[in-house]
C-alpha cells in the first residue's frame, strides 16, 4: 500500500489512481476473458407464451426437454407471464415506480420456475432459489443435467428507469442473456409461441413477413412495432463479448428446441 | 396490459399516464466516494462523518458508499486473468461492502445501522427511527451486470446504484460526495488548466465530449429516463459545511440536471 502525495491510500494497480469513466482507460481494459460453463445452454421458457398456455404446449415440451437432459447441460430460465403482466397493472395503478414492479416481477418468474422445476424433477432438475443461483451455478450444472431459476435479472429497486413508460426494461429475456454472457454459455434459445421474429406482430396480421436471420443493429433501425423479446436484448448483443447470437424457436413446436441446440437454424436466429 | 406486448411502444406510454407515487419524498441519497474520499481514511472520513451526525435533526439520509483503489486493484487482477465483467461487478461490490461496513461502525452509536439490498424493506423504519441508513452503493447486478461498450469495467457502479436508490424512492436530493468541487472540463488532478463547471445539463455534458467526468457515464444516461431524479449535485466533501449546505439545497458544487428539468 502506498500513501501517495494526493492524501489517498492507493493499493498499486494498474488502475492505481486512474478514473474510471476516462475513456483512454476504458480502452486499455479491453481483454480476453474466460468462458466459464461453454458447454451449458441457456433456455428461456415463455410465461406467457408456453407456461401460461397449459398442460397442451407445457407437456409436450417437458417432454423434449427431459430428453435433452441425457444430451445437454441445461440452465432453464422461466418468464413471469400473465401475474406479471397484472401485478405491473396493479403496481402502476398505485403509482408505484419502476424498480418496485421490478421487484414484484421476480415473483412470478419464481413460481413459472418452481411449476417446471416440478414436471422436471423426474430428469433431476432443481429449481434454485435466486440467492444462491449465480454463486453456486457451476456446481450445479457439473452436479445435475440441468438447472431453473426465475429468468428475472436481479436489478429489483436498481432497475432503470426505461425511456418510455414505467415497465422494467430488464426483463426474463434480458435475464438470461445476461446470464448467458456473463459464464460464456453454448447457446441462448428463447422458447415463444411464434415461428420466431416477423415484420409485424403475426398474431394480429397472419401474412407479415417471416425475418429468418437478422443483426441487432439492423434490427434497431427497422424499430419494428414490437419484438417476440425484450427491446433491451439488442443493446445487449451489440455490446456481448462471449454470446453473439441468440435464437427465438416456436416451443408449440418443441423438437425444434432439440433442432436448435443442436447447432441448427430451427427459427430465427438475431446476432450482433 | 395483460394480452399486449410489452415491447409496443404505444402501450408503454399508457403505463406512465398513472400519476407515481414519491415513496420517500424526504430522504437524502448522500454517496460518499470510494478513491476520492474513503480511501484518505481519517482525515477526510471523521469530519464528514461529524458532519453527517450533526445533520440527523434535520435531514434523513440514505448514506452510500464507493469502492475505491482496492476495487481498482480487483479490476486490474481480475483483467489480467480474464474475469467477465459480471465477475467484477462481484468483486466491486465486497469492496463497496467493506467500506459501508466502515462507515456504519463509524455511525453506530448514534444506531444507524448497515442494510444490505435485501434489507430494503427495514428502509423506511430505520429511517423514521435512526434518520440514516448506510448501504453499499453497487447496484446488486452481480453476475447480471451489463457490458460496457468498451473494456471491461462493469459500467453501473456505485454512483449509478445510489443514484437509483434515489430515483425509485423519489429522495428529496442526489448528493454526491467527492474530492473536488464538481465537474471540470479535464480531471483537475492531472490538468491544471481544468475549468470549473458549475452547472451543465446532460446534453451540455455530452456535447463537451469530456474525456473524463466527475460521475459515472451511466448516470448521465439514467438521469435522462428518470421520472423523479431530475438533477443530482457534486460536492467537496473535503470542504467543511459542504454537505450541510447542500442538505440545506444550496447550490455548493456542480449541479447536472435532465435536459428538460426546470
Amino acid at each position: 500500500m502506498s500513501e501517495a502525495a494526493d492524501g489517498r491510500h492507493h493499493v498499486a494497480s494498474f488502475l492505481m489512481r486512474e478514473s474510471l469513466v476516462d475513456k483512454d482507460v476504458l480502452r486499455s481494459t479491453e481483454t480476453p476473458v474466460v468462458r466459464m460453463l461453454p458447454s451449458a445452454h441457456v433456455v428461456k421458457v415463455g410465461g406467457r407464451s408456453i407456461l401460461d398456455a397449459g398442460r397442451g404446449v407445457v407437456y409436450p415440451l417437458v417432454e423434449v426437454l427431459g430428453k435433452l437432459l441425457g444430451e445437454h447441460k441445461l440452465i432453464i430460465g422461466t418468464g413471469g407471464g400473465a401475474r406479471t403482466r397484472h401485478v405491473f397493472s396493479v403496481g402502476l395503478d398505485l403509482g408505484m415506480p419502476t424498480g418496485v414492479l421490478a421487484q414484484l416481477a421476480a415473483a412470478d418468474a419464481l413460481g413459472n420456475a418452481h411449476i417446471l422445476g416440478t414436471l422436471l424433477a423426474p430428469y433431476g432438475v432443481v429449481a434454485i432459489p435466486p440467492e444462491m443461483f449465480g454463486h453456486l451455478l457451476p456446481l450445479f450444472v457439473h452436479a445435475v443435467p440441468g438447472v431453473i431459476f426465475n429468468g428475472v435479472p436481479p436489478y429489483s429497486l436498481w432497475e432503470h428507469p426505461p425511456g418510455v413508460g414505467r415497465i422494467p426494461p430488464h426483463r426474463t429475456d434480458a435475464g438470461c442473456f445476461l446470464l448467458a454472457e456473463c459464464f460464456g454459455c453454448s447457446t441462448l434459445t428463447l422458447v415463444k409461441d411464434v415461428d420466431g421474429l416477423y415484420e409485424r406482430d403475426p398474431k394480429l396480421e397472419p401474412n407479415a413477413a417471416f425475418i429468418r436471420e437478422i443483426g441487432a443493429a439492423e434490427l434497431e433501425r427497422r424499430n419494428l412495432p414490437t419484438l417476440p423479446f425484450d427491446r433491451v436484448l439488442l443493446k445487449l448483443l451489440a455490446n456481448a463479448r462471449l454470446l453473439r447470437r441468440f435464437q427465438i424457436v416456436n416451443g408449440h413446436r418443441p423438437e425444434l428446441l432439440a433442432a436448435a441446440l443442436n447447432g441448427e437454424h430451427a427459427g430465427t436466429i438475431v446476432h450482433a | 396490459m395483460i394480452s399486449g406486448s410489452l415491447t409496443d411502444e404505444q402501450l408503454m406510454e399508457q403505463t406512465a399516464r398513472t400519476r407515481p407515487v414519491r415513496l420517500l419524498p424526504e430522504a437524502n441519497v448522500v454517496k460518499v466516494g470510494g478513491q476520492s474520499f474513503i480511501d484518505r481514511g481519517r482525515a477526510a472520513v471523521f469530519p464528514l462523518i461529524d458532519e453527517i451526525v450533526a445533520n440527523l435533526d434535520r435531514h434523513k439520509m440514505i448514506v452510500g458508499t464507493g469502492a475505491g483503489t482496492r476495487a481498482r486493484h480487483a479490476y486490474s487482477v481480475g483483467l489480467d486473468l480474464g474475469m467477465p465483467t459480471g465477475v467484477l461487478s462481484v468483486l466491486g461490490t465486497f469492496v463497496s461492502m467493506q467500506n459501508a461496513r466502515m462507515l456504519h461502525y463509524l455511525l453506530a452509536k448514534h444506531g444507524i445501522p448497515f442494510i444490505e439490498p435485501a434489507q430494503f424493506a427495514q428502509l423506511p423504519l430505520y429511517l423514521s427511527e435512526r434518520r440514516a441508513v448506510v448501504f453499499f452503493g453497487m447496484p446488486p447486478y452481480t453476475f447480471w451486470q451489463q457490458n460496457p461498450a468498451v473494456g471491461r469495467i462493469p459500467p453501473h457502479r456505485t454512483d449509478t446504484g445510489a443514484f437509483l436508490v434515489s430515483e425509485v424512492f423519489a429522495a428529496r436530493s442526489m448528493i454526491f460526495v467527492k474530492d473536488e468541487d464538481g465537474l471540470y472540463t479535464a480531471d483537475p488532478k492531472k490538468d491544471r488548466n481544468a475549468r470549473f463547471i458549475p452547472r451543465a445539463t446532460v446534453s451540455e455534458i455530452e456535447a463537451m465530449d469530456l474525456d473524463d467526468v466527475v460521475v459515472e457515464r451511466a448516470v448521465l444516461e439514467l438521469l435522462k429516463n428518470a421520472e423523479h431524479r431530475r438533477s443530482i449535485q457534486v460536492i467537496n466533501g473535503l470542504k467543511p459545511g459542504m454537505l450541510t449546505r447542500a442538505l440545506n439545497g444550496e447550490h455548493v458544487g456542480t449541479v447536472i440536471t435532465a435536459d428538460d428539468a426546470s
